[in-house]
C-alpha cells in the first residue's frame, strides 16, 4: 500500500492506494499548526488500516516556495569567481556579494589562480556582517571543481560554524548565473526544509508508521527523505509535478495531453507528450528567479475560479488576485465561478447570488450574456497560453541537423482538468483547442495521487577530456584520472552506468544496467593541426522515469 | 531599421554539431563547441536583451534565386546549408517585421566565398548565406538598399561576385592582402561593374594589422560611406579569422576590437563567416559580438593571453592605412562620374572573363560574363561557364540572370536567349533566373528536361 500526501498552501491532501486502486482520500485545510494538518490527513486515509502493511509514503509540498516569496530565511552571502566574460555589474543577487579573482575556462583549465589574501579579506567582511551561510560559485566550476573546493576548505578552517554550499554540487549544467541562484536558494532553504522534514518525522512517529518515506522532486521523481536533505531546492517546487503525475496516473497511456490544474487564483499548465511529462530544458523559474532546478515544463497563468473580476468602461477585466471566495459562495466580489454557476457549468454556491454578481458587472443583456463573456475571456486566456507552450516546445533550440529535420508540430488530443476550478472550464478550453476534455474521477486530489505513484529517479553525468587525461562525475563532484590511452565512449559509458547503479543502491533502488536511459551523449574529436589530439565525451544517464502504475476505476 | 533601442537582439545559434566537410577539416563538428560552452555558461541567452530562435530551412527556390547550382541545387547543398541560410533569412524576417532590434546568425557552414555560379565548394563555402537572405528581403519584403560589410580576414569574393553589377547593394570588404592569403583577390581597383561603380569597396590590409587601424578605417571610411549610401538594411559578414590567434589569417585583432567594430557598424544582422581559432578566439569573439549587438557592457570579455596595448600599430602602417582610406574615398566620391573610358562597351554589352578556382573541390572554372547596358534597368546578365574537375569531362552551362526591376526588353531578351539555347548542344544545362518576377527555370539538354524552381 502507498500513501501520497501533498502539503499545499491551502489544503493538505492525502490518498491511500492499494494495487492501483484508491482505498481512501482526505482533504484537510493546511493550518498554521502544519503537524496537526498532516496527522489529520494521515488519520483520515488510514482509518481501519494496519500501518504495518504500508510500503511507502511520499510527500510533496509547496510550503517552502512560499518562504522564498516572502524572503523568510536566514541571509546568505555569495562569494563568486566569475572571471572575464559578462560584466560583473550584471551580477546583482540582492544580497552581499563579493567577486574573487580566479578563472577556469570552458575546458576546465585554470587560467587565473585564486588569491588567498583576497579570500581572507572577503571572509572577514562576511563575518563582520554576521552571515553564517555562504554560497561559493565559480564560472565553469562543473568542469573543474578545485577553486570552489579550495574556498570551502579555507572557510571551514576559519569559520567551522558556517554553512557552505558549492555551486558545482547543486548546479552542474553550464549556466553560471542560474548556478548562483540555485546555490543561493539551496543555502537559504535548507533550514526550513529540514524543519518541514522534522514535522513529517514527528507525524510518522506519532502514528507508528515505519514505511519507506520519500519526497517528491520538481521533475516528478522522488528521493528518500534522508537524501532529499542534501538538495532542498530540487524538492520545494514539486506541486505542479504532483498534479501532473496524478493526471498521468488517471489517464490512458501514450496520450499527448495538457494538464490544467485550475485553482483559486492560478492555473498551472503542464504538457504530457506521448505519455511522458515534458521537462523544462534549462530549469525552474522560482519566484521570478532563473535556476538550474530540474523541473517539469510548467506554466502558471494568473487566472482561476476565484479571480477578481472588475468592469472598466465596456470591458470586463480578470485580475490576478483573490479577494475571497466566489460571490455565490458568500464572497465579496464577482468571480469566474459565479459566471460558471449562472451558466449551470458548476453546482457550487447559490444561483441567485451568482446572478447578482453578474448584475454588478453589466447592466445590459442579462446575466447569461455577461456570464458567457466572462467564461470566454478566461477560456481564451488559458487556451492561448496552452498554444504558446506547444509553440515554445517546438521552438526549443536545436543544435544538430537531425534535430531540426525531425521537428514537428504537435498539438494535444486531450485537456485533462484537475484542481478545484476544473469542472466548468475544462470542457470549454478543450472546445477552444479542438480537443477532448477529461476530468478524471479523483481530479480534486490528483496531486496526492501523483505523489503516491512517483518513482525514485537519479541521474549522473560524466564529462571526460582525454587530452587532459581526466573526467568528472558531476552529481558526485568526483574527479578521476584517465590512465589508459584507450579511453573511449564505451568505457566512459560503463563507468557512469556502474557509478549510477552504486548510487542507486545507496538510495535503496535496485536498477539493472539495461534499465538505465542515456539522455545525453556527445562525443567530439579534438583536432589540432589536422591530427586528433583527444576526445571530449559528455554523457548523462538516468534511472527509469515514470509512475509506478495507473489508477484503475473502482475502490473507495 | 534604425531607431531608439527598445527591442531584443535575436540570436540563432546553429553549430551543426553533426556536420563537417571532413573529419579533420577546419570546418568540422568541433568548431563552435567551445563557443557554445562559453555562451551557455555566461547565461546570456537568459538575459532580457537576448531572444533565441530556432532556424527553419531555406527552400530550393530561395537558393536558386541567388545561385546557379550546377547541375541542381540539390547536388550542391546539404540540409546544413539550407539551415544556415534559413537562419539568416529567419532573423532578417524578424528584424524587418520589427519584432527584434538586430540579430546574429551564429551558424555554420559559412558562405561568403560562394559565387553566383556554383560548381562545388570554394573556401569552405557552397551557398552564400548573406546573399540568399538579402535577395529574400528584396524579393519578399521590398527592401531596396542593402549594405554588406565583410569583416572576415579573407576577401568575400563570392558576395562581391553576386552583387558586382548591383548598384543597390553596397559591398565593403576588409581583409588580409590578397597577395598573402586565399582567395588572392580584393584589391582596391576591384570596384564593381559599369552600372555599380564603387558600390564594391575593397580594403586590403597588410598582415599584422591591429584594432587601432581597423577602427580608424571604420570611422573614416566605412561609416562615412554608409552615411551617404543610406542603406535600408546593414549586413555584417562576421568572420572572426582576423583574430590574433587565428591559424589561417595573420592579423592582430582582439575580441575587444571586434566588439567595438560591431558597436560602430550597428549592423541589422550579423552572420558568422570564418574563424578557426576555435578555442583561443571564437568563444571570446562571439561573446563580444553578441554583447555589443545587444548594447550590453562587453568590457570584461578578454582572451586569457590578452592585455590592453598588447598590440601597438607601427607609424608606418598608420600612414599606409591613411593613404588607403584617402584613395578609396576618392573612388567613392567619383561613383556617379561618367563611365566612359573606364570600361569597354561593345554593341551595348559589357563583357569580362574570369577564371575561378575551387580550392576545396579542386575545380577550375572559366567564365564569360556579359551584361546588357540598359538605360531602363541595371541590365540582364549572361554567364557562360565551363568547369573541369580533375580529369573528368568539362561541363558547359549558360546562366541568365534578370535583375530586380528589370525592363521588359531585358526580360524578353534573356528569355529568348534561354529558349534559343535549349536547342543548342553547346551547353549541358541552361538556367533562367528572373528576379523581377521571381521565376526560376532550368533545362537539361541531354535529358531534354525542364524544371521550375
Ligand atoms: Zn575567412
Ligand atoms: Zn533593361
Amino acid at each position: 500500500m502507498y500513501i501520497g500526501v501533498d502539503v499545499g498552501g491551502t489544503y493538505t491532501d492525502a490518498v491511500l492506494l492499494e494495487q492501483n486502486q484508491i482505498r481512501a482520500s482526505a482533504k484537510v485545510p493546511s493550518r498554521k499548526n502544519l503537524l496537526s494538518s498532516i496527522i489529520e490527513a494521515l488519520d483520515t486515509v488510514l482509518q481501519g488500516v494496519d500501518t504495518s502493511r504500508l510500503n511507502r509514503i511520499v510527500f510533496s509540498t509547496t510550503m517552502i516556495t512560499n518562504l522564498i516569496a516572502e524572503r523568510k530565511y536566514a541571509p546568505v552571502a555569495l562569494l563568486l569567481i566569475p572571471g572575464p566574460g559578462l560584466s560583473h555589474t550584471y551580477y546583482q543577487f540582492n544580497t552581499m556579494t563579493r567577486i574573487l579573482t580566479g578563472t577556469i575556462d570552458y575546458r576546465g583549465r585554470e587560467t587565473v589562480s585564486l588569491k588567498e589574501q583576497e579570500i581572507e579579506a572577503a571572509m572577514a567582511e562576511v563575518a563582520a556582517q554576521g552571515f553564517k551561510k555562504v554560497g561559493v560559485i565559480g564560472k565553469f566550476s562543473p568542469r573543474n571543481t578545485s577553486h570552489e573546493r579550495r574556498l570551502e576548505l579555507l572557510i571551514k578552517e576559519n569559520h567551522p560554524d558556517w554553512e557552505v554550499e558549492l555551486g558545482h554540487l547543486v548546479g552542474g549544467q553550464l549556466n553560471f548565473p542560474r548556478r548562483v541562484v540555485t546555490t543561493y536558494l539551496t543555502a537559504a532553504t535548507r533550514e526550513a526544509f529540514h524543519h518541514f522534514l522534522n514535522l513529517v518525522r514527528q507525524a510518522l512517529a506519532q502514528r507508528q508508521i515505519t514505511a519507506e518515506v520519500l519526497i517528491l522532486k520538481a521533475d516528478g521523481g522522488t528521493l528518500p527523505m534522508e537524501n532529499s536533505e542534501k538538495m532542498p531546492v530540487e524538492t520545494i517546487f514539486s506541486g505542479p509535478a504532483a498534479s501532473t503525475l496524478g493526471a498521468l496516473a488517471l489517464t490512458s497511456p501514450g496520450e499527448t495531453a495538457v494538464v490544467a490544474d485550475i485553482g483559486g487564483t492560478t492555473t498551472d499548465l503542464a504538457l504530457i507528450l506521448s505519455g511522458q511529462p515534458l521537462l523544462s530544458a534549462k530549469g525552474a523559474r522560482i519566484e521570478g528567479q532563473l535556476t538550474q532546478v530540474h523541473t517539469l515544463a510548467v506554466k502558471s497563468v494568473p487566472v482561476g475560479g476565484d479571480s477578481l473580476l472588475e468592469r472598466v468602461g465596456n470591458e470586463i477585466i480578470v485580475h490576478g488576485k483573490r479577494m475571497g471566495p466566489a460571490y455565490c459562495m458568500g464572497g465579496p466580489v464577482p468571480t469566474p465561478t459565479d459566471a460558471l454557476r449562472v451558466l449551470g457549468l458548476t453546482t457550487l454556491g447559490d444561483q441567485a447570488r451568482a446572478s447578482e454578481a453578474m448584475a454588478i458587472l453589466g447592466e445590459q443583456g442579462g446575466s447569461c450574456i455577461v456570464a458567457n463573456r466572462i467564461v470566454s475571456l478566461v477560456v481564451e486566456s488559458i487556451s492561448s497560453q496552452i498554444n504558446q507552450m506547444f509553440q515554445e516546445w517546438e521552438q526549443e533550440p536545436a543544435y544538430r541537423v537531425w534535430e531540426i529535420m525531425q521537428k514537428k508540430k504537435v498539438r494535444p488530443s486531450t485537456v485533462v482538468g484537475v484542481g478545484g476550478g476544473a469542472n466548468g472550464l475544462v470542457g470549454r478550453i478543450a472546445e477552444e483547442l479542438g480537443c477532448r476534455s477529461l476530468i478524471p474521477p479523483y481530479a480534486a486530489i490528483a496531486n496526492a495521487i501523483g505523489a503516491a505513484v512517483a518513482k525514485t529517479t537519479l541521474q549522473l553525468s560524466l564529462r571526460a577530456d582525454t587530452e587532459q587525461g581526466s573526467y568528472v562525475l558531476q552529481e558526485e563532484g568526483f574527479e578521476g584520472k584517465i590512465e589508459s590511452n584507450q579511453f573511449n565512449e564505451k568505457i566512459a559509458l560503463d563507468i557512469v552506468k556502474e557509478r549510477l547503479i552504486q548510487m542507486a543502491a545507496r538510495y535503496g533502488l535496485d536498477v539493472k544496467p539495461e534499465q538505465l536511459e542515456v539522455t545525453r551523449l556527445e562525443v567530439f574529436n579534438m583536432v589540432r593541426d589536422w591530427h586528433t589530439n583527444g576526445r571530449l565525451i559528455d554523457i548523462t544517464v538516468q534511472t527509469p522515469r515514470g509512475i509506478t502504475g495507473r489508477i484503475e476505476a473502482g475502490g473507495q | 531599421m534604425r531607431g531608439i533601442r527598445c527591442k531584443q537582439t535575436g540570436l540563432i545559434f546553429f553549430p551543426a554539431f553533426d556536420w563537417a566537410i571532413s573529419p579533420t577539416h577546419p570546418e568540422r563538428e568541433e568548431r563552435l563547441l567551445y563557443t557554445r560552452d562559453q555562451i551557455f555558461e555566461e547565461g546570456i541567452i537568459d538575459l532580457p536583451q537576448i531572444a533565441e530562435f530556432t532556424p527553419s530551412l531555406a527552400s530550393i527556390h530561395d537558393i536558386a534565386r541567388v545561385h546557379f547550382c550546377i547541375p541542381r541545387v540539390e547536388t550542391q547543398t546539404t540540409e546544413a546549408h539550407l539551415i544556415a541560410a534559413g537562419a539568416a533569412m529567419m532573423l532578417a524576417d524578424q528584424i524587418v517585421a520589427g519584432h527584434i532590434d538586430n540579430g546574429f546568425a551564429l551558424v555554420r557552414p559559412p558562405g561568403h566565398h560562394a559565387m553566383r555560379v556554383v560548381h562545388g565548394n570554394r573556401g569552405f563555402c557552397n551557398i552564400n548565406n548573406e546573399a540568399v537572405m538579402v535577395e529574400h528581403l528584396r524579393s519578399r519584403h521590398g527592401v531596396k538598399r542593402v549594405a554588406i560589410i565583410d569583416t572576415d580576414v579573407h576577401h568575400g569574393d563570392g558576395t562581391q561576385d553576386i552583387f558586382w553589377h548591383d548598384p543597390d547593394v553596397l559591398f565593403i570588404s576588409f581583409h588580409q592582402d590578397g597577395r598573402t592569403l586565399f582567395p588572392g583577390t580584393g584589391f582596391t581597383y576591384e570596384l564593381g561593374g559599369p552600372g555599380a561603380y564603387a558600390r564594391t569597396i575593397n580594403i586590403p590590409l597588410s598582415p599584422g594589422t591591429t584594432d587601432e587601424s581597423l577602427l580608424y578605417i571604420t570611422d573614416n571610411l566605412i561609416l562615412p560611406i554608409l552615411e551617404e549610401f543610406q542603406p535600408d538594411f546593414i549586413v555584417n559578414s562576421a568572420g572572426q579569422d582576423n583574430h590574433y590567434t587565428d591559424p589561417l589569417g595573420s592579423m592582430r585583432i582582439s575580441a575587444q576590437g571586434y566588439a567595438r567594430l560591431t558597436e560602430k557598424l550597428r549592423p541589422d544582422l550579423a552572420v558568422l563567416e570564418g574563424g578557426y581559432a576555435i578555442e583561443t578566439a571564437l568563444p571570446y569573439v562571439n561573446m563580444a559580438i553578441i554583447l555589443a549587438l545587444a548594447g550590453l557592457d562587453y568590457s570584461y570579455v578578454r582572451e586569457p593571453d590578452y592585455w590592453p596595448d598588447r598590440f601597438k600599430e607601427t607609424s608606418q602602417r598608420t600612414e599606409q592605412v591613411k593613404r588607403l582610406v584617402d584613395e578609396l574615398l576618392k573612388h567613392w566620391k567619383n561613383r556617379y562620374a561618367t563611365q566612359a573610358g573606364r570600361v569597354k562597351i561593345v554593341n551595348g554589352y559589357y563583357e569580362r572573363e574570369k577564371i575561378i578556382f575551387y580550392d576545396t573541390d579542386y575545380i577550375e572554372e572559366h567564365q564569360v560574363e556579359k551584361l546588357r547596358i540598359c538605360n531602363n534597368c541595371t541590365g540582364y546578365l549572361s554567364i557562360e561557364s565551363e568547369a573541369n574537375q580533375g580529369y573528368g569531362q568539362a561541363r558547359k552551362v549558360l546562366c541568365l540572370s534578370v535583375p530586380f526591376g528589370a525592363c521588359s526588353k531585358c526580360r524578353n531578351e534573356a528569355a529568348d536567349l534561354y529558349t534559343g539555347a535549349k536547342k543548342s548542344v553547346k551547353y549541358n544545362q541552361i538556367y533562367l533566373q528572373d528576379k523581377s518576377s521571381d521565376f526560376l527555370l532550368g533545362y537539361d539538354t541531354k535529358a531534354g528536361k525542364e524544371w521550375r524552381r
